[in-house]
């Protein structure tokens, strides 16, 4: 994680979502136009069973400062 | 190098209003792999489509990605569009810039530009792995199991077997009809109940396609769709149905009188009974609870008098393996129990404070008073009637949040009888509000004002014994005062529920619940007759309360999917399920016990290398009719063996890796 002390940093956060139910309720949230901070990268899976550790730290890996699985 | 075509969709303002689409095309053209970029008003409309089609003919695009909508709403459209030009539909990526995009940011347009940057890179990565797939063909056998023989398993039978198709309908009672057949007047047409249900329960009976089961129950099912395996348990009837003719000897002579839960325990019946006299089939079971003979008691009354020798009281449990393609449950409702959460009502402690199932049977003339409408404690004609609404529906505090959808209809129908029936009657409602959505609905309501019925809007709070009246105490928030009426007997609408035993079938069939135990439908509004489970559907008040009408009409969409599933004799599978490369697998079988589905299992291969003899080795098998393409399998598998095809580690993490980009 970026060590800063800009007041306006914001984290870059990565998110696997089940396609079944998590990808389906942020859909949901798009349709019923509520509102979230845009900085969650949202990525299907066909379950968040299928969220290997492997995806996890390579998210990390590659600058993400959180990673949201939900399923 | 594949080529790669990014089409971006402006969905009218909904996209095109927050987010800057040519500017998104523009910059998605600087990605690996693009050849061609272009952005359109509305890309899934017949211009749309053909401008995807034209454009892959023309740069001779290998892989598609579409940026607009949700891929659960539109990925078989544009499936489909890819495979209208030729190319492997599977060969498709969607970028969400709907719902995960411009909807949930429109107040900050220029980050949500940025995100959308960072979507289409993603999908473009994604695009440039992905492979062409085709899907497996899997065997249908043309047969249906349908759950419950209420008026939805009826009409749903009946509506299969007409189209060709063999049904099985296995109901728990020892009667099919359910509970339209316990009501007397239908709402709002006022149509004889048994009349329009008992011609189609013997229309199942009498049905060359539909074998019937009563008295049974699913005890498991196997399997996936096409080809599910079930085990029915046949009740012991201690009775031989092949011998008995149904005389009726035995149930008028039968000593033991039983409660009677066909009429809502208003009158008895007796320990060897039929539930009603049309019941279907018209032969009677035992009740062994009740039956002297089984509680160590002389008697053996029906076996001495049967004409046929039809009693058998050594009669055991039997089971039934059957074969089918599809299942339909339709398990319907009971009603809530009132008097566990009712205190102010008296726990049921007043023997004339009933239910509207209750009331049903003491107007119908084939009821416990033959149509008389007559109060539980002593007999009385009563002059005086209230009627409490949303007893348990609408009240998250004792019963359910929801509203049971009927009660509005069938209180106004009450009144209505009772203003007919009960000369110089007077009929109190009690509501909250009044629903009347339904054809002619609004209309019969109004009509039972006009009768004279008064509605009072108000809850009531407490309601007790005084003399030989019932005092119901309650408020008239119209009026802003205290209302008390000294009422013969009170009807409670209480909440419709799932029937008792709905989890272990849903369980069975694999079918989720919702909150309040209600079946779940895989879509509230584009797929309300399936549920989650592939070849499973779903009707009547099992999936939520309902109407007759509703029932009907559902359980008649049920029937159009099943003729629809069995109009096939073999059908596609999901071409995104696991695949195994043996040359990889170990033979660990880690991923059998992850598999959720069941769908893997070891196989022998015998394996060729060049030099050395043939040797046979375990590998990993995936049956791709039950394999649904979770990937449970493909992080257990430590060699990397299995993947999911459209999901593999590969695809995966390119999309990791654009997304963080």
């Amino acid at each position: 994680m970026p060590v800063t002390n800009e007041k306006d940093w914001e984290p870059k956060i990565v998110a696997f979502f089940c396609n079944w139910c998590s990808y389906a309720g942020a859909d949901l949230a798009g349709v019923s136009r509520m509102s979230y901070p845009p900085n969650i990268r949202i990525i299907r899976v066909p379950c968040s069973s299928r969220v290997h550790p492997r995806f996890i730290l390579r998210a990390f890996e590659r600058g993400a400062d959180g990673v949201l699985v939900s399923g | 190098m594949p080529r790669i075509g990014v089409f971006v969709c402006w969905c009218g303002s909904n996209i095109g209003g927050v987010l800057d689409c040519p500017q998104l095309a523009r910059e998605a053209a600087s990605f690996p792999g693009v050849v061609y970029s272009v952005d359109y008003k509305y890309m899934c409309s017949e211009p749309g489509q053909n401008l995807i089609i034209e454009a892959i003919k023309e740069h001779r695009l290998d892989r598609v990605v579409v940026a607009s909508c949700s891929p659960r709403l539109h990925e078989e459209t544009f499936r489909k569009a890819l495979a209208r030009a030729g190319l492997n539909p599977y060969l498709l990526e969607m970028a969400n810039l709907r719902e995960h995009c411009s909807w949930v940011h429109a107040k900050e347009p220029e980050k949500a530009q940025v995100k959308a940057v960072d979507l289409v890179r993603r999908a473009v990565a994604k695009a440039a792995l992905l492979q062409p797939l085709v899907s497996s063909q899997i065997p249908v056998t043309k047969r249906c199991l349908v759950i419950g023989g209420g008026i939805a398993g009826i009409q749903c039978a009946l509506d299969i077997a007409d189209a060709g198709h063999e049904v099985i309908l296995v109901e728990r009672e020892p009667t099919i009809g359910g509970n339209m057949v316990k009501l007397d007047k239908t709402f709002p047409t006022l149509d004889c109940s048994a009349c329009i249900s008992t011609p189609k329960m013997v229309a199942v009976a009498s049905h060359p396609n539909i074998k019937l089961y009563t008295y049974a129950e699913v005890a498991e099912i196997g399997g996936y769709i096409g080809n599910f395996k079930v085990k029915i348990k046949q009740k012991a009837r201690y009775v031989d149905h092949d011998k008995c003719t149904g005389c009726g000897t035995c149930w008028e002579k039968c000593p033991s009188k039983v409660p009677d839960d066909f009429n809502g325990g208003l009158g008895t019946r007796k320990a060897i009974y039929i539930p009603f006299p049309q019941a279907v089939p018209n032969k009677p079971v035992i009740d062994a609870n009740h039956c002297r003979v089984f509680n160590n008691k002389k008697c053996r009354v029906c076996e001495k008098l049967c004409p046929t020798g039809a009693i058998d009281y050594e009669q055991q449990d039997t089971f039934i393996d059957e074969e089918v393609g599809a299942i339909v449950v339709a398990t319907g409702y009971e009603l809530f129990d009132w008097t566990k959460a009712y205190g102010e009502y008296g726990y049921g402690m007043y023997p004339d404070v009933i239910t509207g199932l209750q009331f049903e049977r003491l107007v119908n003339a084939a009821g416990p008073t033959g149509g008389k409408i007559k109060r539980p404690s002593d007999g009385k004609e009563p002059k005086t009637v209230v009627f409490v609404k949303c007893v348990g529906s609408r009240d998250e505090a004792k019963g359910k949040s929801y509203c049971s959808r009927v009660c509005c209809m069938y209180t106004a129908k009450h009144a209505h009888q009772l203003l007919e029936k009960v000369p110089d009657s007077q009929a109190y409602i009690f509501y909250m509000d009044v629903r009347t959505p339904g054809k002619g609905y609004e209309e019969f309501y109004q009509r039972t004002v006009q009768d004279g019925a008064i509605y009072v809007r108000g809850r009531v709070s407490k309601i007790y014994q005084s003399g030989d009246k019932l005092v119901v105490r309650g408020a008239d928030t119209l009026l802003g005062r205290p209302v008390e009426v000294k009422a013969d007997m009170v009807v409670l609408a209480t909440a419709m529920q799932p029937a008792a035993g709905v989890e272990t079938t849903a369980r069975l069939v694999g079918a989720p619940v919702d909150q309040d135990g209600f079946i779940q439908e895989a879509h509230p509004k584009l797929r309300p007759v399936e549920t989650h489970t592939a070849g499973v559907y779903v009707a009547g008040c099992c999936q939520g309360p309902k109407d007759i009408p509703d029932t009907v009409a559902q359980a008649s969409g049920a029937a159009a999917k099943v003729v629809g599933l069995l109009s096939h004799s073999k059908m596609s599978t999901s071409a995104m399920i696991s695949t195994v490369n043996e040359a990889l697998c170990t033979g660990c079988m880690l991923c059998e016990p992850v598999c959720p589905y069941k769908a893997i299992e070891p196989k022998v291969i015998t394996e060729r290398l060049p030099g050395q003899p043939p040797r046979e080795r375990t590998v990993a098998a995936v049956n791709s009719g039950l394999c649904q393409g979770c990937g449970c399998c493909n992080v257990a598998c430590r060699p990397g063996a299995i993947q999911v095809k459209g999901f593999t580690n590969e695809q995966m993490l390119a999309e990791v890796d654009a997304i963080c980009l």
